[in-house]
């Protein structure tokens, strides 16, 4: 009894203070989207803004269109990150500088990328300027602002590519060597020795990787507000358009109710296909 | 000791002075209100907009009178709103001028939220106005900013004699330049300008029409889903301008108080051009008010009478190249004609642009 109290005693500061306010955010974004706690007027227990806010054709692009930014972004990082967490497995000759190269995207701010990445690709910019040089082009370009989000696609997996490396590489290096030989000597191939060996063995740094980009992902601001598409929106941006332009907090609780919706459940179900596919692999 | 207090305190009542009560200021002497203002000796001005450049231009009235103004920063026009109501039931405010759009004062109850009324009292107060932008300050705000949004044009690349003006010719213009009109929906008001102002016209409604409810507006969506091809969404009423700056497009739609900000700052050349075409675009203005419960009403009061005056509002013409809310003042600044200052419409009349624009988010950006 003393030693579970011990215990409790010793979670309390940390696991306390992220249940407490994790549990406050919750709670008033639940209720303010049920009428609750409003701000602009009576708080009344009512579905009106689910409903006002379901029957929103914008509500339903930005839910899609965030969930397909997070899977897109978190299922490349993690693909790009595993090869160069296999290669730097074993240290070699300027391994040290390409494993600092991959996590400098950590020292720059998302939105500081975001804008610099803008005004490489705008319409007289850097990219432009060059193909244009090269003859490859006959006129600038529309990049900037690209419809299908490409741009905060490639920004998203350059800033958590590293995420997803260290994650990796922690697992990968935790690989015995006993284990990768003896599969090589039991004649299996490299795509065999990794859907075989290193796949199911690093499965859980994967799973994390992809869990945590994806949730940082499915809440982007920064990167859609400079970088996104204007004509459909984030859930973030919309949560903020809905109460900035709009005056409206309850739609705006709604949305976010949304977002964490959407990241949990959409973790999960990234989890589970991870899981699934992994034991296909194995065969 | 007693003596001591005793002493200590009539020293200090001395010292304050006479204190006015509120509602005597709207009574006394103006010479009365500028001493009351100095003794309160400092205020807080919440505006939303050009903050660093206010506070520029304020140093003029803290040298004149010798009253510290506070600019705090604000980041949109519903913060200083919220705020405002917020703190409604405050037996003392922290705002003591407040700027708004012109259309907030149709949405506050002006009469119990603002001090007043205040613009008799002022000593210009022949010269300027309670209504703007759609909005009456029923005297207890004025206006202080007149903007304008018009049609923005890169002058090197488009012919003057080119220019659409009517809603035919900018559909044939459209079409002779495709992806070379660019405009915003939200984060700024020039585009809603222009959807609102298009969307009328192709309703064939008149600016001085009466309408009892919001017509069918899908004629609108259909004219602009026809051309969805041949435009450009941007981002905001500063990407807007940027991507025109920068050779992307030909024409955007833009305030003309931030085009000259903008030129003055040399950040947009000065080959862009703004025209009000005889479609109309939105024109408007902001106000200032005192809110009932502000600690520094007279100091408030005076910088009103400050900031709308004629020296002022040149000031401000020169600077930001507003339409100045004196009819004293000087307006020769200004990007805009008088002349094209007629084609300028309403935000509300005769349909609301907030019936408008959120509607062709939903019809048209979303479809």
């Amino acid at each position: 009894m003393r030693r579970t109290l011990f215990v409790l005693l010793l979670l309390a500061p940390g696991l306390g203070l992220v249940l407490a306010f994790v549990s406050l955010v919750l709670y008033v974004a639940v209720s303010q989207s049920f009428g609750l706690y409003n701000l602009g007027g009576d708080s009344v227990f009512s579905l009106a803004h689910w409903q006002a806010m379901l029957g929103e054709r914008r509500y339903w692009r930005a839910l899609q269109y965030s969930a397909y930014i997070a899977v897109t972004a978190s299922l490349l990082a993690v693909a790009l990150a595993y090869p160069v967490a296999l290669l730097l497995r074993k240290p070699f000759r300027g391994s040290l500088t390409l494993s600092a190269l991959i996590k400098a995207p950590l020292l720059v701010p998302g939105l500081v990328a975001a804008f610099l990445f803008v005004n490489v690709i705008s319409y007289h910019g850097i990219v432009n300027q060059l193909m244009l040089s090269l003859g490859l082009w006959d006129a600038p370009v529309r990049l900037q602002n690209d419809k299908n989000g490409y741009g905060v696609i490639l920004l998203q997996v350059w800033k958590q590519l590293p995420f997803a490396f260290l994650l990796l590489s922690a697992a990968v290096q935790a690989l015995p060597d006993a284990v990768l030989l003896a599969a090589r000597d039991l004649g299996a191939g490299p795509l065999d020795r990794f859907r075989k060996v290193v796949l199911p063995l690093t499965a859980g740094a994967m799973q994390a990787a992809l869990v945590l980009i994806f949730i940082g992902a499915a809440g982007d601001f920064s990167f859609q507000a400079v970088a996104g598409p204007p004509s459909v929106d984030s859930l973030a941006t919309l949560m903020t358009s809905v109460q900035s332009t709009q005056g409206d907090w309850n739609g705006a609780a709604v949305v976010a109710v949304t977002l964490m919706a959407l990241s949990l459940f959409g973790s999960a179900a990234l989890a589970i296909l991870v899981r699934g596919a992994t034991r296909l692999a194995r065969g | 000791m007693l003596r001591k207090i005793m002493l200590a305190a009539t020293t200090a009542l001395l010292s304050i002075g006479p204190v006015m009560a509120a509602d005597d200021l709207l009574t006394a002497s103006w010479d009365d209100v500028i001493a009351q203002a100095k003794q309160e000796g400092e205020l807080n001005w919440y505006v939303w907009y050009f903050q660093p450049e206010f506070r520029e231009q304020v140093r003029v009235f803290e040298d004149l009178y010798g009253i510290k103004v506070n600019v705090p920063d604000v980041t949109s026009g519903d913060d200083v709103k919220n705020k405002l109501l917020a703190e409604a039931g405050r037996e003392v405010g922290d705002i003591d001028v407040i700027a708004l759009g012109g259309d907030a004062a149709n949405t506050i109850d002006v009469t119990k939220v603002f001090y007043g009324p205040i613009l008799p009292v002022l000593p210009e107060a022949g010269a300027l106005t309670d209504k703007i932008n759609g909005g009456d300050g029923q005297g207890y705000a004025v206006a202080y900013w007149g903007n304008q949004t018009g049609m923005a044009y890169d002058s090197n690349r488009v012919d003057v004699a080119t220019l659409p003006q009517t809603l035919d010719e900018l559909a044939a213009w459209i079409d002779a330049n495709p992806g070379q009109l660019g405009f915003n929906y939200e984060k700024g008001g020039s585009g809603p300008s222009f959807i609102h102002n298009i969307a009328r016209n192709i309703l064939g409604i008149a600016p001085d029409a009466v309408i009892d409810a919001v017509p069918d507006l899908a004629p609108v969506w259909d004219w602009f889903n026809a051309r969805e091809d041949k435009f450009v969404i941007t981002g905001s009423n500063a990407d807007s301008l940027t991507r025109l700056n920068s050779g992307e497009f030909l024409m955007v739609p833009a305030w003309e108080d931030m085009l000259f900000s903008l030129q003055t700052k040399n950040e947009v050349g000065s080959q862009i051009k703004l025209y009000v075409p005889d479609w109309g675009m939105n024109g408007g203005g902001n106000i200032v008010a005192i809110p009932a419960n502000a600690p520094n009403k007279a100091a408030a009061l005076l910088f009103v009478s400050w900031l709308t005056s004629a020296d002022t509002q040149t000031a401000f013409n020169q600077r930001f190249g507003t339409a100045p809310a004196n009819s004293n003042a000087d307006s020769s600044k200004a990007l805009v004609s008088a002349a094209e200052r007629a084609n300028t419409r309403l935000w509300t009349m005769p349909i609301n642009s907030n019936d408008v624009v959120p509607a062709f988010i939903e019809n048209v950006v979303q479809d």
